[in-house]
């Protein structure tokens, strides 16, 4: 008699531990020291939001899209609606990302650039590789600050529903777009965002916008953030206005030299 | 009008919409954390008074520097001083304050420069023809951005970064604290790429990775993207830091040197948040200085 398992029996004990391995791998969140969802790290998105938040063929140099709006439609009052379709004609230098500006909330979550989370019991802040962009949530259960205050990030305050990290955004500024295709929102606007982890490297972000300047009701977008996983990836700079002025100062320098 | 005031006048102008206001040269009380407030002789004592101090501690028994701070024994116009005789300080045009020097190394309390170096900084070629990068809403880089007020240090519980936050210009740096290895140096950055650790109950960061596109002061004192700075954060009471930076940069020194100051934690009666300081968004000093001659700086006269 041979000793050991039968070879057909250990397969099936190897494969189904593997299986249950690999469930509790992606269901299992990391959690922070106090209990919360640990959503550290460096997070992108993978949709061409960017570019346009509703669904969108491709043109050259812009990757097609679904887009992320629930239901698609953007509810425009009449006088917004022509306004974000002269903003898309006026688009090159219509556009504050032409100017190398703040992108404002939520555009600057779905920049095709990467950002960080940094998170105690206190705060959670988001520094973003895109124009150095600083986010800070206060989730020690303080107020917005009184306004009238116009932040180009807003203000923004936390508290968890659950594992959900939900994040009221206040104080903006008129200036600021939704995407490259013209979308707009006033001063007014009013963020809520949800923040739930699915498993350890992803997030899912979804955000109800409200502005009762430019829409007739509040809508919803989502998206998922992806944990940026290679060895030794860190956050970067890319400050556009930066660049911009680098290029003149290149040609300065050959001037003169 | 000189270029100088310029700036200072816009800029004040573009504070008062953010509704604060600027930073001027701090004030500099004869005692600080029970030390004499000339930079060496604050250095020598405050670290010797750090010695028999046990800092406040996070949950996980690191020392905790959590809260907001501001620069004392600071001056923006030159880390190597202003004498009382320097022509700037009798300028209306210029109103420089006079303050001592924040080299602590090497003795003669000046950066020890290479000759064709020492023409570029020091009042030289960047401050007579290149606009400061600060005034194009840049980082004011390392270590000029920790005497840039207020800022905010936050320590997650997870101990693997320590997050830096300064109000001017939205500016941050990330310190990992969980041994990674360095990046290429071909990879450069405004504020650099740093890494910690703590030494004792010292916190210390080591920083590269930078692009050389920023100045040291207002004079135009300088480093190039060979440089590398070491900086340590040494609690001496509950409400005062010591900090020193040490540059290294064998391009255009000749031995690394070191500065030193104190942050000073902001107690605001009911409590302190930094606010958003968009700079590019509300910047209108930028083209007077440009329509001055003045050119973009980005490392060229050492490039």
């Amino acid at each position: 008699m041979r000793h050991g398992f039968p070879g057909s029996i250990l397969i099936a004990v190897l494969v189904s531990v593997s299986a249950a391995t690999a469930a509790a791998q992606t269901s299992a969140i990391p959690r922070a020291p106090d209990g919360r969802p640990n959503l550290q790290g460096i997070w992108q998105v993978l949709v061409p939001a960017a570019w346009e938040i509703q669904d969108h063929s491709p043109r050259l140099g812009v990757p097609g899209g679904q887009g992320v709006v629930e239901g698609n439609d953007l509810p425009y009052q009449p006088w917004a609606l022509k306004r974000k379709q002269e903003n898309l004609a006026n688009r090159a230098t219509a556009d504050p990302e032409s100017k190398g500006y703040l992108p404002g909330v939520p555009r600057i979550m779905y920049m095709p650039f990467p950002f960080q989370i940094f998170q105690t019991p206190t705060h959670l802040a988001m520094t973003f590789e895109y124009a150095q962009g600083v986010r800070l949530v206060y989730t020690n259960g303080t107020p917005h600050p009184k306004g009238p205050i116009q932040w180009w990030l807003g203000d923004s305050r936390g508290k968890w529903d659950g594992d959900t990290l939900v994040v009221d955004v206040v104080h903006f500024t008129d200036q600021t777009w939704l995407d490259r295709a013209g979308n707009f929102h006033s001063e007014a606007l009013h963020l809520v965002e949800r923040y739930t982890m699915t498993g350890p490297d992803h997030i899912n972000y979804e955000a109800t916008i409200e502005d009762s300047k430019v829409f007739t009701r509040p809508w919803k977008m989502s998206m998922v953030l992806y944990r940026r996983k290679e060895a030794n990836i860190r956050l970067l700079d890319y400050v556009p206005g930066l660049l911009m002025e680098e290029e003149i100062g290149e040609r300065e320098r050959r001037k003169t030299n | 009008m000189n270029p100088r005031v310029v700036i200072t006048v816009c800029a004040l102008a573009v504070l008062a919409v953010a509704l604060r206001v600027v930073a001027q040269t701090p004030e500099r009380p004869p005692i600080i954390a029970g030390c004499p407030t000339e930079n060496l002789a604050w250095h020598t004592c405050a670290l010797q008074k750090a010695r028999s101090f046990s800092p406040p501690r996070t949950p996980s028994g690191k020392p905790d520097f959590q809260g907001y701070w501001r620069s004392r024994l600071t001056q923006s116009f030159s880390v190597e001083g202003v004498a009382e005789d320097h022509p700037f300080v009798k300028d209306p045009a210029q109103r420089w304050d006079v303050g001592a020097s924040e080299i602590v190394e090497p003795p003669d309390r000046k950066i020890p420069y290479q000759p064709a170096a020492a023409r570029i900084g020091r009042e030289g070629t960047n401050f007579r023809e290149y606009v400061d990068p600060r005034t194009t809403c840049s980082t004011a880089g390392v270590p000029r951005l920790a005497l840039q007020d207020p800022s905010q240090i936050l320590q997650p519980p997870t101990d693997d970064h320590v997050l830096w936050l300064h109000e001017d210009h939205h500016q941050f740096r990330v310190i990992a604290m969980d041994q990674r290895p360095p990046v290429g140096r071909e990879v450069t950055t405004w504020n650099g790429l740093s890494r910690g650790r703590w030494d004792g109950n010292v916190l210390v960061i080591d920083t590269a990775n930078f692009n050389g596109y920023t100045w040291i002061d207002d004079s135009g004192n300088f480093y190039t993207n060979n440089a590398r700075v070491t900086e340590r954060l040494t609690m001496v009471d509950p409400n005062t830091i010591h900090y020193e930076a040490t540059i290294e940069d064998p391009t255009v020194y000749t031995r690394p040197w070191k500065v030193a100051w104190a942050l000073i934690r902001d107690t605001t009666p009911g409590g302190y948040e930094l606010f958003e300081e968009a700079c590019r968004e509300g910047d209108r000093d930028l083209p007077i200085v440009r329509d001055l001659g003045f050119k973009f700086y980005f490392g060229s006269p050492w490039r």
